[in-house]
């Protein structure tokens, strides 16, 4: 099965597609914004300030924007559904060192799981997802997140690679928020 | 030193496929030469982004010296994410093949994902099923995120195999819908949904349902009633003896974890040890979250059952109540003033439903009520203008979610009606007015002529003319009789009189009776005139004594 094959059945499958989806996934936008905004406002809220002894821990992650940016604007949907699965991976290890408020983490989970099975609900799933699939930047996501992982590990989950983390992904779910607001207008 | 001879007769191994499940990899190839004393050697390479210059050919252990077609290699691979080349050749003694066409792999989009653990409880006429993820106690993981795994459950009876029942389990979760006293098979397979991969099925368990025990004692029927944020759980009781209720909330998101969470139910403050059958919960809710919620019924004897767990998304179970809104009319301007359904949450639905208004308002005749017209707006104030005037109108709002697809119920209908036309009075004003004027001119008039009447009457019948004295024969009693033949006499008495009179002035005074000469004479030539003169004289003097 070559590549315009390929493009030619996903073509089909997203002209009917398409209509299908709006009926079902139509306050998944504005559910989106306010699930980021309030994810955003929770990360601050656990826990206090940045320490300045972890600063010179800091290590450079370099998320990959250019995920954020493919050619479809289905893919880019897949891409923060991906996003929001490693954000809510990462914070369901231990967390026993962080010392965060149990009960902003808890929502902050809560709000964020909510969202991944929102997405995985739309009716549009099976075609995005395909092309998601294949997505050369997809690697380099789930790269840059097992980085992340392997540096909470290697640093046995401590209060400062906890603290990085959490600055990483603040900055991670910033560019989502923006990406959100470009997609909604 | 033994030579390696690049042209030799031994065939290039062929159809080079690499499987993985999980992190075993396994590499298979064809063989069609003569195959007696030939073993197989592979070697790898991979391209990593940190070490470009590293590109040297590796031996692949696992996969020295083979003797069948294929090999595992499990332990030489560990950047699932980097690009791999394999490629293998043909040894016999000291003659070897060509090296086989190189396999390009990412071993992350080729893996497959192994089958999951299951453990299963057959009670009370539903099964329980705790599902294991793939790599559950490797310490080297493909599929590092666990959380990810979605799980789909097959199962069928077993008597009549054909009809299966296919379903999506959490990894711990109770499979009800079933029959009782009856064997069923069940077979489960996770499945990555963002990978698009579906990975292989468990092995086949079959297990037999018990008999359902009808419980009295548990809640039934429990549902969840929202209004305006404002949840509330009601539930059934069928127990006739005493009970009392806790009402439990589980954090959505829990259920999704592998980890046992039974221990992280948490009780409703405010619905602990109550006897009611309803609860209000609004106190656990965030708008951003999702919860799961559950009733125990304890009796007197501590014996608890739970009831079946309700999901509640706030968004979705929520129901918008209906606005308030409050008419004005100024200046044929209806003013439309609505207040937003919910009290203090009203900011909170505005803001996560993106509220809008569904405005109706008509004309409310006597006759059968006009077309109704409808406006939808997102503020909450409106200004209808095409009005007509001294009519009632009536109106309803409702607030909706277009995003949601949810729509409250009208509000109360409110009417108002438009005043009249501001001009009437001013027309009644000016009419009365003109009236007025019209009525003082013609009673004017009226008194006017009456009174040149009244003078004309009086001068005819009652004259204030007095003859003279040296009048014989006449006197009062000639003026007092009345009419016709004394007027006739009056004036010729009158008129004989004059001549008579100028003569005699006429010797005394030139000058003074001039005039009277002029009349005189003139009354000689007109006679007619002479009466007239005459009697306008008399007129006058008339006039004067009754001025």
């Amino acid at each position: 099965m070559n590549a315009l094959g390929l493009i030619q059945v996903g073509l089909i499958l997203s002209c009917t597609t398409t209509i299908i989806s709006s009926l079902h996934c139509n306050h998944l936008p504005l559910q989106q914004r306010k699930v980021v905004e309030n994810s955003l406002q929770l990360l601050d809220k656990m826990g206090k300030k940045f320490p300045q002894q972890c600063l010179r821990e800091k290590t450079s992650f370099r998320f990959p924007e250019r995920v954020l940016k493919p050619r479809q604007k289905e893919t880019v949907k897949a891409a923060i559904e991906e996003i929001f699965q490693h954000i809510f991976y990462i914070f369901s290890k231990n967390l026993t060192l962080a010392a965060w408020d149990g009960t902003a983490l808890e929502q902050f989970q809560n709000g964020l799981y909510r969202q991944i099975e929102q997405l995985e609900a739309c009716v549009i799933k099976k075609q995005s997802h395909y092309f998601w699939s294949k997505e050369v930047n997809r690697l380099k996501l789930k790269k840059y997140f097992k980085k992340i992982d392997c540096f909470l590990k290697d640093k046995q989950h401590n209060l400062c690679s906890w603290e990085i983390s959490r600055a990483e992904m603040r900055k991670c779910l910033q560019l989502v928020d923006k990406v959100i607001r470009k997609l909604n207008n | 030193m033994r030579c390696r001879n690049g042209h030799t007769n031994l065939k290039i191994p062929q159809d080079i496929q690499v499987h993985v499940v999980n992190t075993n990899f396994t590499l298979r190839w064809n063989y069609t030469g003569n195959d007696a004393n030939v073993t197989f050697s592979a070697e790898y390479r991979w391209f990593d982004d940190s070490e470009p210059n590293d590109m040297e050919w590796k031996k692949l252990p696992g996969c020295q010296n083979v003797t069948g077609t294929e090999c595992d290699f499990s332990s030489a691979i560990t950047k699932y994410y980097d690009t791999h080349y394999v490629r293998i050749r043909a040894e016999r003694r000291e003659e070897v093949s060509s090296w086989s066409s190189i396999f390009e792999m990412i071993p992350s989009l080729i893996a497959q994902i192994g089958p999951p653990g299951i453990q299963l409880q057959s009670t009370n006429g539903v099964i329980k099923i705790k599902v294991s993820p793939p790599e559950a106690n490797q310490v080297q993981k493909m599929w590092i995120d666990q959380s990810s795994f979605r799980y789909n459950l097959v199962i069928w009876e077993n008597a009549s195999n054909a009809e299966f029942r296919s379903q999506s389990i959490f990894p711990t979760d109770v499979i009800d819908g079933l029959a009782p006293d009856t064997t069923y098979c069940l077979k489960v397979q996770a499945t990555l949904p963002l990978d698009s991969q579906e990975g292989f099925f468990s092995p086949v368990r079959c297990v037999k349902t018990t008999r359902k025990v009808n419980d009295l004692l548990c809640a039934t029927n429990v549902r969840v009633l929202a209004l305006n944020m404002k949840f509330h759980l009601h539930w059934n009781n069928r127990y006739k003896q005493h009970v009392s209720y806790n009402v439990q909330y589980l954090i959505g998101y829990l259920k999704m974890l592998h980890d046992d969470y039974s221990a992280k139910w948490i009780n409703v403050a405010g619905c602990e040890n109550i006897t009611d059958t309803q609860c209000n919960f609004s106190s656990i809710i965030t708008t951003t979250g999702f919860y799961y919620l559950r009733v125990q019924a304890v009796n007197e004897y501590n014996k608890s059952c739970l009831s079946n767990e309700v999901k509640v998304d706030p968004l979705i179970t929520n129901e918008i109540g209906p606005p308030d809104v409050t008419v004005d009319i100024s200046d044929m301007l209806l003013h439309i003033q609505i207040s937003p359904p919910g009290d203090r949450e009203s900011e909170v639905m505005r803001e996560h439903y993106d509220l809008s208004y569904r405005l109706l308002y008509w004309k409310n005749s006597s006759n059968n009520e006009e077309e109704v017209k409808t406006k939808e707006i997102k503020q909450t104030i409106a200004t209808v203008s095409d009005l007509t005037s001294a009519t009632l109108y009536c109106v309803k709002v409702q607030a909706f979610s277009e995003v949601y697809n949810k729509s409250s119920s009208y509000s109360k209908e409110k009417c108002i009606k438009t005043p009249g036309d501001k001009l009437l009075p001013l027309i009644i004003l000016a009419t009365f007015a003109t009236a007025l004027i019209v009525v003082c001119l013609v009673a004017t008039l009226l008194v006017f002529v009456l009174y040149q009447a009244y003078n004309k009457i009086k001068y005819v019948f009652f004259p204030s003319c007095q003859p003279p004295l040296n009048i014989e024969g006449f006197g009062p009693q000639l003026f007092s009789s009345p009419y016709l033949s004394a007027t006739e006499e009056l004036v010729e008495n009158c008129s004989v009189m004059e001549p008579v009179i100028t003569e005699a002035v006429n010797q005394f005074d030139f000058k003074d009776y001039q005039h009277s000469k002029e009349s005189s004479r003139d009354s000689g030539n007109y006679s007619n005139d002479d009466d007239t003169s005459e009697s306008k004289a008399s007129e006058e003097t008339l006039v004067k004594e009754i001025v």
